[in-house]
Parts: structure tokens; sequence; C-alpha cells
């Protein structure tokens, strides 16, 4: 199965925190689908912000001590490790309606 | 149909017809297909509003069944652009999708064909290809209302976070009422299909929804293909956008 970069971000997470391997994958897919996101078609720029916005929050909720720290940590990582498996975004539905009303 | 009727129908044709050419020259700019798609839709459905309604603005009473055709065929082939919009950006990855758009696409040709087949173009409860042609065109819109709604439930979220502008997320809501709208509208032509079977009691209530839909269809898309600076102003002013925690 190719990684993607949910795996590589959970992964990262993981070793940045004290939590397990299902734990963080939990707690990250949660996050995301709090950002509306999809875990499959993931950008970094998308992942940056789930990991300054809501993160954070969900960490803290968790116990995880120092979840801005980690946070950081973990974008660090994933902006250098995951650049291959970054995907393009500029036919989104969203880049898509943001042309049709010409903004 | 009603006379205030006619004047939404013509207006909101006039309107498509603009906004598939703004479209299509968005089209030219950028090469996309997206826009390519939606703005073959509106323009066909521009023609075709203007087409359907020409014999009665100018009062004509005998309409040569070649040009009925014609307007009927110009609808129905923008319905194709329409399908592949839907499925190029709602669910391009979904196989389901495809089959969607493969039945509708059945529907709208073996209905557009044996409706309009025998010298006049038959739109009554009396014809069962009349039922089939209708599913054609009445599914896409459902389904783009449906897909847009969706979409703008996450793109709410995503604007929160900063990751999707407010008037996009906006803009998904627009179109999925425009969506609902020509469901409505769709709706009104089995009304009118049983009032060809001789049953007049609702055609005034119809024209009433049809030209109140017609209405609607234009704002809402008047305000997501040309949003004027206090509409953009205003829905980005009520967004709620997230604070950065670790900036705290």
């Amino acid at each position: 199965m190719a990684t993607t970069l949910f795996d590589i971000a959970a992964e990262k997470l993981e070793e940045s925190s004290e939590m397990d391997q299902l734990e963080a994958r939990g707690t990250l897919r949660l996050a995301v689908k709090e950002a509306g996101l999809d875990v499959q078609n993931l950008t970094i720029p998308q992942l940056q912000a789930v990991f300054e916005k809501l993160m954070p929050k969900e960490l803290e909720a968790r116990g995880v001590s120092d979840a801005a720290a980690t946070c950081k940590a973990v974008m660090k990582d994933i902006a250098s490790a995951a650049s291959a498996a970054d995907l393009s975004a500029s036919n989104s539905p969203d880049e898509i309606f943001k042309r049709l009303g010409g903004s | 149909m009603e006379e205030n009727a006619y004047i939404a129908s013509i207006a909101a044709g006039i309107f498509f017809l603009v906004a598939g050419v703004r479209l299509l020259r968005l089209h030219r700019r950028t090469g996309e297909r997206p826009e390519l798609l939606l703005g073959l839709y509106f323009a066909f459905s521009g023609l075709y509003y203007l087409g359907y309604n020409i014999p009665n603005l100018f009062q004509i009473d005998t309409w040569p069944y070649q040009l009925d055709l014609l307007v009927e065929w110009t609808f129905v082939l923008g319905v194709f652009p329409y399908l592949f919009f839907i499925r190029s950006v709602f669910r391009p990855d979904d196989a389901w999708g495809g089959w969607i758009v493969g039945a509708c696409s059945v529907f709208l040709l073996a209905g557009t064909v044996l409706t309009t087949d025998g010298g006049s173009v038959d739109y009554s409860f009396g014809n069962p290809w009349f039922i089939v042609q209708w599913l054609g065109y009445t599914a896409p819109s459902f389904w783009l209302g449906w897909e847009a709604l969706l979409y703008r439930q996450n793109a709410t979220k995503r604007a929160r976070i900063g990751l999707c502008p407010p008037i996009v997320a906006n803009r998904y809501l627009l179109i999925a009422l425009f969506g609902g709208f020509q469901v409505l509208a769709c709706l009104g032509d089995l009304s009118f299909a049983n009032d060809i079977n001789g049953d007049q009691a609702i055609s005034l209530f119809t024209d009433a929804i049809l030209g109140g839909t017609e209405i609607a269809s234009v704002a809402v898309l008047w305000l997501a293909f040309f949003p004027p600076l206090f509409y953009t102003n205003w829905i980005t002013r009520r967004a709620v956008i997230l604070p950065t925690p670790m900036d705290g």
C-alpha cells in the first residue's frame, strides 16, 4: 500500500509523543475529519494547518506533555520527509469553485 | 404558462446565457475543463429557455415541429456537459459516478428520441418515455445539489482553519441551492405533463413555483458567479476562523 502524507504524519506524531501507533493515527484522523479534509488526499499546507490549529488541543486533551512543541516538531519533520508524497490541489473542488466566482 | 412565468423564464434564459459566456471566456484564459463544461451547460440552457419562450413572447400559434425539435435538443445537449462537470469536480475517482453519468445519458437520449418521435413532442404521462427523459435531466440537478451540500459541510470546517476562503465555502451552498431550485423546476414539468392530460387544477400553482425557482436560480447564480463586493465582504466578516493556539 502506498504511503500517504497521513501515514507519514501519524508516524512522526508517534515518534514525537508518548502515543502508540493506534492512538497517534486515531487522534490525527479525528483532527483531519474535524478540519473537513480527506485522509487520503492531504497536502502539506493542509496538514500544517491541522497541526497548527487543531492538534495542540487534541494532544492536550490526551495528556501529551508540551503539545505545542510536539506539533512543531512533527510539522518540521513532515515538511522535510513528505515532499515526494505531496499532492497538487490545483484542480481540487475548492480551487475550481474559487475560479468560477472569479476570486 | 402564465405571462409572469414567461418573463421569469426569459430573464433566466438571458442570465444563463451571460453566465455561460463568462465561464467559456474563463475557460479560454485558464484552459481548464470544469469552466468549459459548466459554461456549455449554461449557454445551452440559456438558448433553450429563449427558444422555448419565443412562440409565447411573439404570440406565434403555429410553431414548426423542426424548431421544437431543435429547441428540445439544445436543452438535452446542455445536460451532458453538466453531468461531466459534476462527475469531474466531485467524483472523479469513484466508479459509481461514471455509472450515474452513463445512466442519465442513456435515459436522456432514449427519452428524447422516443418523446420527439412521431411528428410532435409529447410531454404527457401518456408517453412513458417522457418520464425516462425527465429522470435523465432531473437526476443531475439532484446530484449537483447533494454533492455541493456535502462539500459545503467540509468546506465550512476547512474555512475555520484558514484552508478554504469563506466565500468559496458559501459558493458550495449557492450551487447546492441552484441544484435544489432546478429540481423544483423539473417537478413543475411533471405538473405540466399532468395538465396536458386535461387536469388544469394545479397549473397556476406550478406557474408560480416555476417563476419563483427561475428567479431564485438567477439570484443564487449571480451571487456565485458575479459576487458583488458587499456580499463577499459580508460572508468574509461572518466567517469564524480559529486562532492558532501556538501563537497564543
